[in-house]
Formats: structure tokens, C-alpha cells, sequence
């Protein structure tokens, strides 16, 4: 045998020792020095190993063996956290279908319990069902398909689960507290299901308030096709609010404010410059010349010419059924306008034209179309 | 009453007829004609009368046990029946408790339940079926297990409540290491059977009176509270900023809710939660779960002037101002000789007002209340 001298170095080493630099690499090399099994054992680089493997591993061993060892590797596996590993492992196990219930009990819920760990409650669930089948007092089992039935939010089955078990164990920790948690959140779903109930009569109730209001003011609502359907009560099922508000991109709706008034979203259109302006809450008792002092209290940056005065507009809403214009008095409110008797409300959002008085696109825009001036 | 000879000449010859029918249940007798003779006893102990002729015999009694717990099914289901009747009986006491073990065994079966909630109505009979229940292993599980059942038996609801009056009673359905009085909550709205909703809501009371527990009782693992304020709530309905204060189980109640309908029941709901306000913590904790908002609501609504007072008198604790130190826990405070006295002849006085209410109640036709235990 050589000796390394004490001052290291040089000296005639034996066959197949390690090299002083690298042993600790080299000793991991070996199977039974290793402290992680590798995860693909390549049988040219390690034939230790991949013999190893075969001996463990040999088919001339009965399915439960084979099972056994599969169980062990699996939780081997498990026990490193190496989750997708571990489910592979178990599933050869189970491939086996040794005669043995209760091994194969135990190979179910662990690749359960893996299967848990990766977040697939399904799979898990199904799992921990196969484990009670073969097993039904598999205390394990049935903790595990508790405990994936409050990940999957069935809350009844949880508690069934939970139950079943303490009939195997009544004092068994996990199961009496999950009990507990998985009654708290059914009785909180129920509420929630109960208060959601109300909150939709509550808002149906508005609705129809709201059309009621409508209707009574002899406004007329022309519905956009839609392919929604919407529940409306039979009283006022001519008229609903289907579609009433797909145009309006700001989501913006008619209601009705605390003194009984409608307040209307209102589209102005300036088509001589393809521009628009939005009122979100047009109240129906207000002028229209009130709202343009304000609107044009500084001209538009896209009024180049600067004509766009209150006092140079004047306002026309189109009957699109007939083509024809109707101008509008300013100094008349929006109600008044909106009981116009060719004036319709479309999609929930009642348009108004400007243009600038006597324009040469405005002449342009009117021929061919019947123009009701005031 | 005067004894005429025609009657001792009549008791003789229906004694004679009772040993004649234990003879028939007993073993010899063949299994068609114990039959026969179970069914008879059943009819017999439908009376006061026949009751006692049968506790009279003891072999009948002894018969009857042994067909209750025996194979064939029609004896058994009249025996059964004959012993739950008998069971009403303090002469009975004796020799059913003699025969604990078997009635033991049979539950939780319903009959069995029967038997021994009525004999459980005495203290002393109690005890001995708790113990009997310990020695024999599993404690109260079997029973509570058995409320997990779809159809819980009627009379377990008494037997747990008439079991409840003693404290190692009160122990086993507080066990925390399970799931004991958890059990028991969702009954206090069971619709199927008015007896059993009764004996549950008894058996929550009487625990009430356990003041170390209240905590618990009234923290997410149990949560006593909302399901002993579910039945006192009505369909009305709260503004928002008043109802996300009530506990979850009591928000947004449909419309067709119904209250509590037995004023006794409502009673007991009432003296549970005000079991509860004992403890200083326990009362700031009821208060603010919005209990006063139900209680007002039922104030309103209740006419029964025993729940009234009770519905009042727990307002008074949740809206007064708080006991002084030395007051903190309202069951441990000593009371004066004097104050004593004074409190215990305005008790009287209630007592008597509420026994004229109940009279009245009874002439009127409604049900008289059974199997109240002594507390």
C-alpha cells in the first residue's frame, strides 16, 4: 500500500485510488457513499448503479415485493419533496395490482398525498376515494380526501369526510378542527348565496322603478339587438333595458336621483368636425343652452376657426326611421326634447348634433333629408 | 276511597291476569305466544292502571327486557314499546336500572333512548346511566354519533338533555378533544320533531351553565350563538350597516322565516344566551354579535309574557351599564341575606303568575310541556 507523505504530493498512489483534489466528487460516484440518488441512472456511467437498480428492481420478484420497493421509492422521493417523482413511483406500484388492499391502500393515498402537494385536488381526491375503497378504516385516507375537498370548496363533502373519520378516530386533532372550519365556510357560502339573492331582487326591483319612470314620461327606448337575455317582470317586458347601455363606454346609465328625476347620459356630436362631447349625467329639468355655456365656456382646440359659440349652435336630433332633422329649442330642457314625439333613445343614451349656424356643412349634411327648423 | 268487596274481589282477578301474561313472555311460553303476549302488555301499559299491574310483576319485566333485545323483531318492537311506556313509571325505576346494561346495548336505537331519558328525569338515575355509559366504554359518542344520522331518534334529544343536568353529563357533551356539543347545534331548527328540538335546546341550556366554557362556547369552534339566536330571528329585514354586524347565519334571512314556534323552547333560547352574558367578556362578546338587534325585533313580535320577560331582562343586561368590580362574573357574586330573601319571594311571585299562564294555556287545549328536567 502507498502512503501519502505528510507533506502531500508526489508518491506512487494504488490502482483506483481517489485523486487528492477530487475524492469528494469521486466518492459520491459510489452507490453506497451516495448521499442523493441521481435522478436518470445512464447504465454506461454508472453500471453500479444501474445494476443495483436491476437487482432491486427484478421482475422474478412477486407483485407485492415489487410494489413494496415502488412504495419505498416513493416515499423516498416524498420525503425530498420531489413530488412529480413521487407520483411516478407510486403509480408503478399500483401497476403491479399485487393481491395486498392494503398496500395497495397506502401506495393511493401517499401518491394522494403527493398529488395534494402539487396542487392537483382532482387527481388527489380520486386517490384518497380508491384508498377508503380498499381500505375503509385508512385513517390517512380519509383525512386526505377531506382535505382536498375543502381545497376543491365542497364544503358538505369536506364535513361528510370529516365525519366518517371521527367515527374511526372521534378525537383525532385534524379531523374535529377541519370539521370545524369546513361548517364556518358552508354557513358563510350560504350567505354569501343568500345575500346575492337579495341584492339581485334589490336591483330588479330599481330596474323596474327606473322603467316605470321612464314609461310615465312617455319617453320611447329603442332597444339594441342584443344577445343577452335579461329577466324583466311581465308588466313592463315591452320595454327593457337589454342593450340599454352597450354604447356607452364610460358605463354610464340613466338614473333616478333622490328627488325622483332622471338624470341621462347625453352624447353631443359635432359632425362638421367628427368630434364628440359626453354629459355623464345630463338632469332632465336642465336646459340645453346651460349646459353649452359651460361646455363652450373655452373653445375646442379642434375648433380652428372659433365659431363654436353657444350662441352660433343650434342643436338637431335625427329621426333615423324617416331621415329627417329636428332642430331643437336650446333654451328647452332634456325632458322636453326627449318627449319629442320622433325622438328616440337609443341604447340608452339620448344624441344631440351641433352645428355651427347656417355652416356650409351643415347645408351639406341636411340635403336629401327633410329639416324641421323650429 | 272506599274499598268495596267487588273491587279487591277485581284487583285479585286482574293480578292474576298480569302473572298469567308474564308467564306467556317468558321463554317457555314459545316464541308465537310472546309474541302475542308482548303485544297485549303493550295495549296494557297504555293506562296508568296497567302500567302498575305489569311493574308488578317482576318476571314480566324481566321477560320484556330480554324480548326487547331479542331476535325477533315484531316482540321486540312491542316489548320495546311496553318499556318506553313502563319507563314513565318511578316503580319501574328500579328494576329498568337493573337491567342498565342490556338497555345499554340497545342504544341508539330510539326506543332505548325513550326508556332512559325517562328514567334519566331522576338525578340518582342519571348518574348511574352516565356511569354505566363510561364503564361500558365510549362515553357519550354513540349518541352524539347517532345525531349525524339522517333521521336522529326523537327521544335523543331528551335523553342528552336529561342527561345534562348533571355536571359529569355536562362534561361529556362539552368535551373539547371531539366533536361534542357541535353536534347538537343544528337542531335548535330541527322542523321533523318538536320533542327532540326541545331536549336539544334543554341540553345547550343546561351547558350554559358551565361559566369556564363560555369562551369557548362562543369562539369559531363552537359558535353557540348564532344558532341559539337563529330560531328567535324573524324575516325582518335589517339596513346593511346593521345587518354585516349580525353573525353570518343571521344575515339576509328569506323573507318566509319563521320564528320559534313553542314559547318554551324560546324561553330556554333566551335563558341560554343569558347564561352566556355571566362573564364579563362573554357579555361584550354577545353584545357585539348584534344580539340586541334580534332581541328587539322578537320584543316586538312576542306575546307570551314569560318569554317577554326573559326577552326583556336580557336586554337590560346587553344595553345596562356594567356590574361593578367585584361583579364581574353575575354566578359567582355573593349575595347578600337580605337581598336573598327579597329576590327569592319575587321568584316565587313570577312562578305563580307563570303557573296561572300555563293553566290557562292548558284549558285552552294546547299541549301541556313533558319531560322538562329538574335542574
Amino acid at each position: 500500500m502507498a502512503e501519502a507523505g505528510p507533506g502531500g504530493g508526489g508518491g506512487t498512489r494504488y490502482r483506483g485510488a481517489f485523486h487528492p483534489d477530487t475524492w469528494e466528487e469521486e466518492l459520491e460516484a459510489i452507490p453506497m457513499f451516495m448521499k442523493r440518488c441521481p435522478a436518470e441512472i445512464d447504465a454506461a456511467r454508472q453500471p453500479e448503479l444501474a445494476c443495483l437498480q436491476s437487482l432491486l428492481f427484478d421482475e422474478e420478484q412477486g407483485p407485492a415485493e415489487l410494489a413494496r420497493m415502488y412504495k419505498n421509492e416513493g416515499n423516498e422521493y416524498f420525503r425530498e419533496r420531489d413530488y412529480r417523482r413521487a407520483v411516478v413511483a407510486y403509480t408503478e406500484g399500483l401497476k403491479k395490482k399485487c393481491e395486498d388492499p392494503e398496500l395497495n391502500a397506502v401506495l393511493h393515498t401517499n401518491r394522494g398525498a403527493a398529488q395534494f402537494y402539487l396542487g392537483n385536488y382532482r387527481s388527489a381526491l380520486n386517490d384518497a376515494v380508491q384508498a377508503k375503497k380498499l381500505k375503509p378504516t385508512h385513517l390517512k385516507a380519509v383525512i386526505r380526501g377531506a382535505l382536498c375537498h375543502m381545497e376543491l370548496k365542497n364544503f358538505s363533502e369536506a364535513i361528510a369526510w370529516c365525519e366518517e373519520g371521527l367515527r374511526i378516530d372521534s378525537k383525532e386533532k385534524k379531523l374535529v378542527e377541519m370539521r370545524a372550519k369546513a361548517d364556518k365556510l358552508k354557513r358563510a357560502e350560504e350567505r354569501d348565496a343568500r345575500k346575492a339573492k337579495v341584492m339581485k331582487k334589490k336591483e330588479q326591483c330599481q330596474k323596474e322603478i327606473l322603467l316605470a319612470a321612464i314609461k310615465e314620461r312617455n319617453i320611447k327606448l329603442v332597444l339594441e339587438p342584443s344577445n343577452e337575455e335579461e329577466e324583466v317582470s311581465g308588466g313592463l317586458a315591452e320595454i327593457s333595458l337589454d342593450g340599454f347601455h352597450s354604447d356607452n363606454a364610460t358605463g354610464a346609465k340613466v338614473h333616478l336621483d333622490a328627488d325622483g328625476n332622471l338624470n341621462w347620459p347625453v352624447l353631443f356630436l359635432y359632425p362638421e368636425h367628427e368630434q364628440t362631447d359626453f354629459i355623464a349625467a345630463f338632469h332632465e329639468n336642465s336646459r340645453f343652452i346651460d349646459h353649452l355655456m359651460v361646455m363652450f365656456a373655452e373653445l375646442p382646440p379642434w375648433d380652428l376657426e372659433r365659431k363654436y359659440l353657444p350662441s352660433n349652435l343650434e342643436l338637431y336630433f335625427e329621426d333615423e326611421e324617416r331621415t329627417e332633422m329636428y332642430e331643437l329649442n336650446a333654451e328647452h330642457t332634456l325632458l322636453q326634447v326627449l318627449q319629442h314625439e320622433r325622438y328616440f333613445v337609443k341604447a340608452g343614451t339620448p344624441t344631440v348634433l351641433a352645428f355651427v349656424k347656417r355652416s356650409p356643412f351643415s347645408k351639406k349634411y341636411f340635403s336629401g333629408k327633410k329639416v324641421h327648423r323650429l | 276511597m272506599l274499598e268495596t268487596p267487588g273491587m279487591a274481589a277485581k284487583e285479585k282477578e286482574e293480578a292474576a291476569a298480569a302473572a298469567e301474561l308474564a308467564e306467556l313472555l317468558s321463554p317457555a311460553a314459545g316464541q308465537a305466544a310472546r309474541e302475542g303476549a308482548a303485544e297485549a302488555a303493550l295495549a296494557l301499559s297504555g293506562d296508568a292502571a296497567g302500567r302498575r299491574l305489569l311493574v308488578g310483576q317482576p318476571a314480566a319485566m324481566a321477560a320484556l327486557l330480554e324480548l326487547a333485545a331479542g331476535p325477533s323483531p315484531p316482540a321486540a318492537r312491542h316489548a320495546l314499546g311496553c318499556l318506553v311506556n313502563l319507563s314513565a313509571e318511578p316503580a319501574a325505576r328500579e328494576p329498568l336500572l337493573a337491567a342498565l346494561p342490556a338497555l345499554l346495548g340497545l342504544l341508539p336505537g330510539g326506543p332505548a333512548c325513550g326508556v332512559l331519558a325517562n328514567l334519566c328525569r331522576e338525578r340518582g338515575a342519571a348518574r348511574r346511566v352516565l356511569r354505566g355509559l363510561r364503564e361500558g366504554g365510549p362515553g357519550l359518542e354513540p349518541l352524539l354519533q347517532a345525531l349525524g344520522q339522517p333521521r336522529p331518534p326523537s327521544q335523543l334529544g331528551p335523553l342528552l338533555c336529561n342527561l345534562s343536568q348533571l355536571p359529569e353529563g355536562r362534561r361529556g357533551l362539552l368535551d373539547r378533544s371531539r366533536c361534542s356539543v357541535q353536534r347538537l347545534l343544528p337542531f335548535t331548527q330541527y322542523q321533523d320533531s318538536v320533542v327532540h328540538r326541545r331536549g336539544v335546546v334543554g341540553a345547550l341550556r343546561n351547558c350554559c351553565f358551565e361559566y369556564e366554557d363560555h369562551e369557548w362556547l362562543l369562539s369559531e369552534e363552537v359558535d353557540i350563538l348564532p344558532f341559539l339566536l337563529l330560531p328567535l330571528a324573524g324575516p325582518e329585514e335589517f339596513p346593511e350597516d346593521e345587518m354585516e354586524r349580525l353573525p353570518v347565519d343571521l344575515q339576509y334571512l328569506p323573507q318566509d322565516k319563521q320564528r320559534e314556534e313553542e314559547p318554551d323552547i324560546r324561553k330556554m333560547l333566551l335563558e341560554a344566551i343569558m347564561l352566556l352574558t355571566a362573564t364579563k367578556a362573554g357579555r361584550h362578546t354577545v353584545r357585539e354579535k348584534g344580539t340586541y338587534l334580534i332581541l328587539r325585533e322578537l320584543h316586538r313580535w312576542e306575546r307570551e309574557p314569560a318569554v317577554l320577560a326573559a326577552c326583556e331582562k336580557l336586554i337590560q343586561v346587553l344595553i345596562g351599564d356594567e356590574p361593578g368590580p367585584g361583579m364581574e362574573n353575575l354566578l359567582e357574586v355573593n349575595i347578600p341575606e337580605e337581598v336573598e330573601q327579597q329576590l327569592q319571594s319575587l321568584d316565587r311571585e313570577e312562578e305563580e303568575e307563570q303557573e296561572r299562564w300555563r293553566r290557562e294555556q292548558e284549558e285552552r287545549g294546547s299541549t301541556p310541556r313533558s319531560e322538562e328536567p329538574s335542574r
